[in-house]
């Protein structure tokens, strides 16, 4: 089993290499399918070890292999594999999805000046992403974290000549550094308290009272949740970044400079969700203060982002949004403790928004035909206003777009619905059972379910809005629409196969009832429940209860915001019995914040960077007006005059001694060079000397 | 001693058996080729030694053996040396078949005699008495001597080969007769025997023993090329075909090591076991601070002397001088830890030397100069080329992250280790660090600074040198990461035979 895991971690790395140093054999000969080769094979081992774990049906299935990296005195770094429920299916996920997108790029990259660099990088990618999940403990789930913020780096950028695409990518990159500076914080944090960052080092440490004693009481007046709270709070900056939370969800919608394929494996399905996926393995150590933490993030961000997607106009600007707001879900659910649901969301949202992205790419890939063919240069290929009526001429794209969107608006029987729905019944169960501290007070942990219903209604008003606007309706530009048509096979088929895997029941086997979501994948995930047995701690049992309760009125209002959403887009954009554009009018501030993302980069540029570096600004000037001219040159000028006296001095001495011992050195190796005369005789001399000196002087 | 004992202890030398058999195969082999086709002799051998080494790594060495009346031992630290041996001796052969010297001459006999000397060398690696001792270290300097004056039209090969046969035999006869010194002052040649006798016996004149030592370590030291035994170094280096040059370098060299090493610390020590972890030197014999100042030394005229060559060959030569003194560091110790810094030195150290002189090789064959101040703008021009002669220069001078600081690191552990004694020693080395520092950036200052500019057509070199220089560069980056893999090995391979 670990030799399978640490294949499935070392192929796309192989694949990589190959790519990387054969450039020139692999551009001229197919080679791309020597990487979708690698990836296949990763993807059938992938699928061993699912079945393997199937097979087991256990919910403590785990198997784990620890080695030794390196030992500094008493402080010992370790590297392991751990295979248990959750790292399998991260793992098939992350195989299939990248093997889907390899296949699809195939054509959509076809031609590209990078094209074995490009598959390279997917393979890197795809090995650091494996290395996340495969991960035992929180010091190498860092290390390869930082290896997908690289893979990202580079992906984003890949059309480096284009400005915008550089700085997306730079930007993506230092954002996240932001989260990273925290999370590795976090690690010290435990490291230090714990002496073991193995997650289940950390669990059973944490569980036995050792944060209790010792440096966990050092802060928050002996109380040891204080820095508890912090550790989870910090690592949980890692997700923020990495998962788009706000407030440094920045990024996500500018990574989309990158190629389409790369958005739907990076930043829709699998790296993002790495944020989720940390929240995971961190959840156990959460304090009830660091899960409000958590759960108001992520319910803050779902639908934040949920408002911003509503008035864009860039066909993929729409799905980054999305998937900010439908991380923002998953974190959410974690936080208030529906574990499953959080887990659920990620799996059936990397399936549907995966699906989702390459289908804009397949419309984009036909815009950028259409236009090229025009010799139209000029126009974007990605707005929406520039499309319409795409249902005739790209009709498989055109149903897959509506299989996804109906999963993601959470309607019955595809996936979405079921993960959806468990996490708003989560939020719900969440606001209830607060009873004590602030989160009852005002009754403020009812915002959650708020912002969860909310996000609900806009995500189905604005996919619905995407849909009617590109596939529907008369074509804004028919010069355009007549030259487009479907993509080919090598897109179309990984369209359907992700679309396929919207529907509810590859979730729930062996129960086939839409509405539940009892099956195999409740079974095998459990919530752990928290590892925090001092001060408050969240109370599994109780929460699992009200969750029980929950579910029925949570699934009633969540049908009929989704209906409502679809249907108040359908009025507005397909039947246009209200008008886009008086609404917007009307809506006036609301919708200008809306369509300029809350201001929200603006507010860095004006309210942290500028402001930063004014100050820099003024510190500098300060420095040179007054510290330097004055004290430092002030200063300066009656040192020069005192020291010009010692300078003759110290010319003669100090110089004098260190060139002296440079020049005795080189001194000494020319003499000694004479001695190498180049006459076997002398030699023998020298040496036969040699034997009689070192025998006297130590003889003697 | 019967035959049937005899034949007993032949199973434990299948490696030298199958070597002995790859010598005749290739001598008999050789006989049908021609001028043109005897090149095919150097990849028999090639393949010959890939079998003798795995047939050394299925060697088990855990109980460890005196062969033939301890003539020969058969344990960890020899198998050690023998690896590094062979390895070397694989690179090499592969970089001959791209050296321009040895182009165009019939070129059979250059790998045979190869194979002779590491055949010597495995003797001279696991020899426990007086008489295989000087019998392998003549077989070895022998073949050391053709092969210096290997290139028979070149009057500087020639040359160098009469000198270094001249030096050779002179050291040869100082050391027979600290040899028969020995055996009368004890009345054996075995070494375990010698032992329990200068032990039992603390009679013995010290000046007396010291002489016989001292007579004795020229032989190693000539091996070694320890200040003063060195002067042979720079003028065979410089004349002999450079592959041999390398080779010379490294696996001889390595191979003096183990044999003074065992020599040393069986029996000049009072227990004469080798395999604990601290030893203690003959009452009436302090010879570590003998060879704390031949160390000392040694680095020392090596380094000085490096700073003032121009040519790179000799300029490497000078610094394989100055790497025995820092071996020797190791020695002194008389502490496990020395031994098996020793043992990691030695290997990162024929990496990285055969590195060294294999780029200089390449670039004498490709840009035709040996002179380091032509190598201008090298780093631009060729790129594969600079970054692999940084690498190794790295390495040779000891700055991380390379394999050379981690073998340094070693040594001076160990040197410090055992308490203030030998403090002073480290200091000379670590200042000498900073000597050495100077002529072997300066390589790189002409590759890089000296002018810098980015030609059109970069050089390229062919794949098999490459390849060549990949596989020696990969462990001396990577090796000592992950769990230090050549650290535990060696560490192992510390152990002795002891009757």
């Amino acid at each position: 089993m670990i030799t399978v895991a640490l294949l499935i971690l070392l192929l796309p790395l192989l694949s990589f290499a190959i790519q990387i140093f054969f450039r020139k054999f692999i551009e001229s000969k197919n080679g791309e399918w020597i990487s979708i080769g690698i990836q296949l094979t990763t993807l059938g081992l992938a699928f061993y070890l699912f079945a393997v774990m199937i097979g087991h049906y256990d919910p403590h299935f785990r198997i784990e292999e620890n080695v030794t990296w390196f030992n500094l005195g008493n402080f010992s770094l370790e590297m392991g594999i751990l295979i248990d429920n959750i790292s399998v299916i991260m793992l098939l996920v992350v195989a299939l999805i990248s093997s889907l997108v390899h296949i699809y790029s195939t054509e959509y990259m076809k031609g590209d000046i990078r094209f074995s660099r490009y598959y390279g990088f997917l393979g890197i990618f795809t090995f650091s992403m494996n290395g996340i999940v495969l991960a035992n403990n929180f010091f190498m789930i860092y290390v390869f974290w930082e290896l997908v913020g690289l893979s990202s780096y580079l992906l984003i950028g890949h059309w480096w000549e284009k400005n915008s695409a550089a700085d997306a990518s730079k930007k993506a990159f230092i954002t996240n550094r932001v989260g990273d500076i925290g999370m590795f914080m976090g690690l010290m944090i435990i490291m230090t308290v714990l002496g073991t960052l193995n997650y289940q080092g950390v669990y059973t440490g944490i569980a036995s009272g050792e944060w209790e004693g010792g440096i966990g009481t050092l802060f928050g007046g002996a109380n040891p949740h204080t820095l508890l709270t912090w550790a989870g709070i910090l690592l949980f900056m890692g997700a923020v970044g990495k998962s788009a939370q706000f407030p440094l969800h920045i990024w996500l919608p500018d990574a989309m400079e990158g190629p389409t394929p790369v958005s739907a494996l990076i930043h829709a399905a699998t790296m993002v969700a790495a944020g989720v996926y940390l929240t995971v393995r961190i959840f156990p150590i959460l304090t009830p203060d660091a899960m409000a933490t958590v759960a108001f993030i992520g319910g803050v961000t779902a639908f934040y982002a949920a408002t911003i997607a509503i008035t864009q106009n860039d066909i993929k600007k729409v799905l980054a949004y999305s998937t900010v707001s439908q991380l923002g879900y998953m974190i959410m659910a974690l936080g208030t403790g529906a574990y499953v649901a959080g887990f659920f969301h990620l799996i059936t949202h990397a399936m549907f928004k995966a699906g989702l992205f390459l289908a804009s790419g397949s419309v984009i890939h036909a815009m950028h035909h259409a236009l090229h063919d025009i010799k139209d240069h000029d126009t974007d290929a990605q707005d929406m206003r520039n499309m319409g009526g795409l249902k005739s001429k790209m009709p498989y794209t055109y149903l897959i777009f509506i299989v996804a969107s109906l999963s993601i608006s959470g309607i019955p029987f595809f996936s979405g619905f079921l993960s959806k729905d468990a996490i708003l019944a989560g939020s719900w169960a969440y606001a209830s059972t607060a009873h004590e501290g602030w989160l009852a007070s005002m009754h403020m942990a009812w915002i959650l379910p708020f912002f969860g219903f909310g996000a609900a209604v806009i995500t189905a008003f604005y996919m619905f809005r995407l849909i009617f606007m590109t596939f529907f309706g008369e074509s804004k530009r028919p010069d355009i629409f007549e030259k487009m048509h479907e993509s080919p096979k090598a897109m179309t088929v990984p369209l359907m196969i992700l679309a396929a895997l919207s529907l509810f029941f590859f979730y729930t086997i062996p129960s086939i009832n839409p509405f539940s979501t009892h099956g195999w994948f409740s079974h095998v995930i459990e919530n752990p429940g928290t590892v925090v047995n001092f001060g408050s701690t969240f109370n599994l049992e109780h929460f699992e209860h009200a969750n029980h309760e929950a579910h029925m009125p949570a699934m009633i209002l969540s049908l009929i915001v989704a209906t409502l959403g679809i249907g108040f887009a359908t009025l507005v954009y397909l039947l246009k019995k209200v008008s886009a554009e008086s609404l917007a009018s009307k809506l006036g501030v609301l919708y200008k914040g809306s369509f300029n993302k809350w201001y929200m980069d603006e507010f860095y540029i004006n309210g942290i960077i500028r402001p930063f570096l004014k100050g820099c600004d003024a510190v500098a000037l300060f420095d040179m007006e007054y510290y330097d001219h004055y004290l430092i040159n002030g200063a300066g000028r009656n040192t020069k005059k005192v020291s010009s006296g010692v300078g003759v001095a110290d010319d003669l001495i100090v110089d004098g001694a260190v060139n002296f011992s440079g020049y005795i050195f080189q001194w000494l190796g020319w003499s000694l060079k004479f001695i190498q005369t180049g006459r076997i005789q002398n030699y023998l001399i020298f040496a036969l000397i040699g034997v009689v000196a070192v025998f006297l002087l130590n003889a003697f | 001693m019967n035959l049937s004992q005899i034949v007993q202890d032949l199973g434990f030398l299948t490696p030298e058996i199958l070597l002995t058999g790859l010598i005749l195969l290739a001598i008999i082999y050789d006989l049908f080729l021609t001028k043109e086709t005897s090149i095919r002799t150097g990849y028999l051998a090639i393949a010959g030694m890939a079998i003798v080494l795995f047939s050394l790594f299925a060697q088990n060495v855990e109980a460890s053996q005196g062969l033939f009346n301890q003539m020969v031992a058969y344990d960890g630290y020899a198998r050690y040396f023998k690896i590094i041996i062979t390895l070397a001796t694989i690179l090499v052969m592969w970089m001959s078949f791209q050296n321009d010297e040895l182009k165009n001459r019939t070129i059979g006999e250059y790998y045979q005699l190869m194979l002779v000397l590491v055949f010597g060398m495995f003797f001279l690696v696991s020899a426990t008495n007086m008489l295989s001792i000087y019998l392998s270290l003549e077989i070895v300097s022998i073949m050391s001597y053709l092969l210096a004056g290997y290139l028979k039209e070149n009057l500087r090969s020639n040359e160098s080969a009469i000198k270094y046969v001249v030096f050779g035999g002179v050291s040869s006869g100082i050391m027979l007769y600290g040899i028969s010194l020995i055996y009368g002052l004890t009345g054996s040649l075995n070494i375990y025997e010698i032992q329990a006798s200068l032990a039992a016996n603390a009679a013995i004149s010290p000046a007396l023993l010291m002489l016989a030592f001292v007579l004795v370590f020229v032989g190693f030291g000539y091996k070694i090329a320890a200040v003063p035994f060195h002067f042979w170094t720079p003028d065979v280096y410089e004349g002999a075909p450079a592959t041999i040059t390398a080779f010379l370098s490294v696996a001889p060299k390595a191979a003096g090591f183990a044999v003074l090493l065992r020599f040393l610390n069986t029996t000049l020590t009072l227990s004469g076991d080798p395999n604990n972890i601290a030893l203690e030197s003959l009452s009436n014999l302090d010879w570590p601070t003998l060879l704390a100042g031949v160390s000392a030394i040694t680095m020392t005229v090596g380094n000085v002397v490096a700073l003032q060559q121009t040519n790179i060959k000799r300029m490497l030569a000078y610094s394989s001088i100055a790497h025995a003194g820092y071996m020797l560091m190791g020695v002194v110790v008389m502490h496990h830890n020395g031994v098996s810094a020793i043992l990691y030195y030695a290997g990162i150290y024929t990496l990285m030397n055969l590195g060294a002189f294999f780029v200089a090789i390449y670039i004498k064959n490709a840009f035709n100069t040996e002179t380091i101040s032509d190598y201008t703008g090298l780093g631009y021009k060729a790129p594969m080329i600079g970054i692999a002669m940084a690498v190794f220069m790295f390495s040779l001078t000891g700055l991380p992250p390379t394999g050379g600081f981690v073998a340094k690191f070693y040594l001076f552990r160990g040197l410090v280790g055992v308490g203030d004694t030998f403090i002073w020693l480290a200091i000379v080395g670590l200042i000498n660090g900073v000597v050495s520092l100077y002529y072997y950036l300066r390589v790189l200052y002409f590759m890089y600074f000296k002018e810098m500019n980015f030609p059109d057509v970069y050089h390229r070199a062919p794949l098999q040198f490459n390849i060549l220089i990949v596989i020696i560069i990969i462990p001396l980056l990577f090796g000592w990461m992950i769990g230090d893999p050549l650290s535990t090995w060696t560490a192992s391979a510390t152990s002795f035979f002891v009757p």
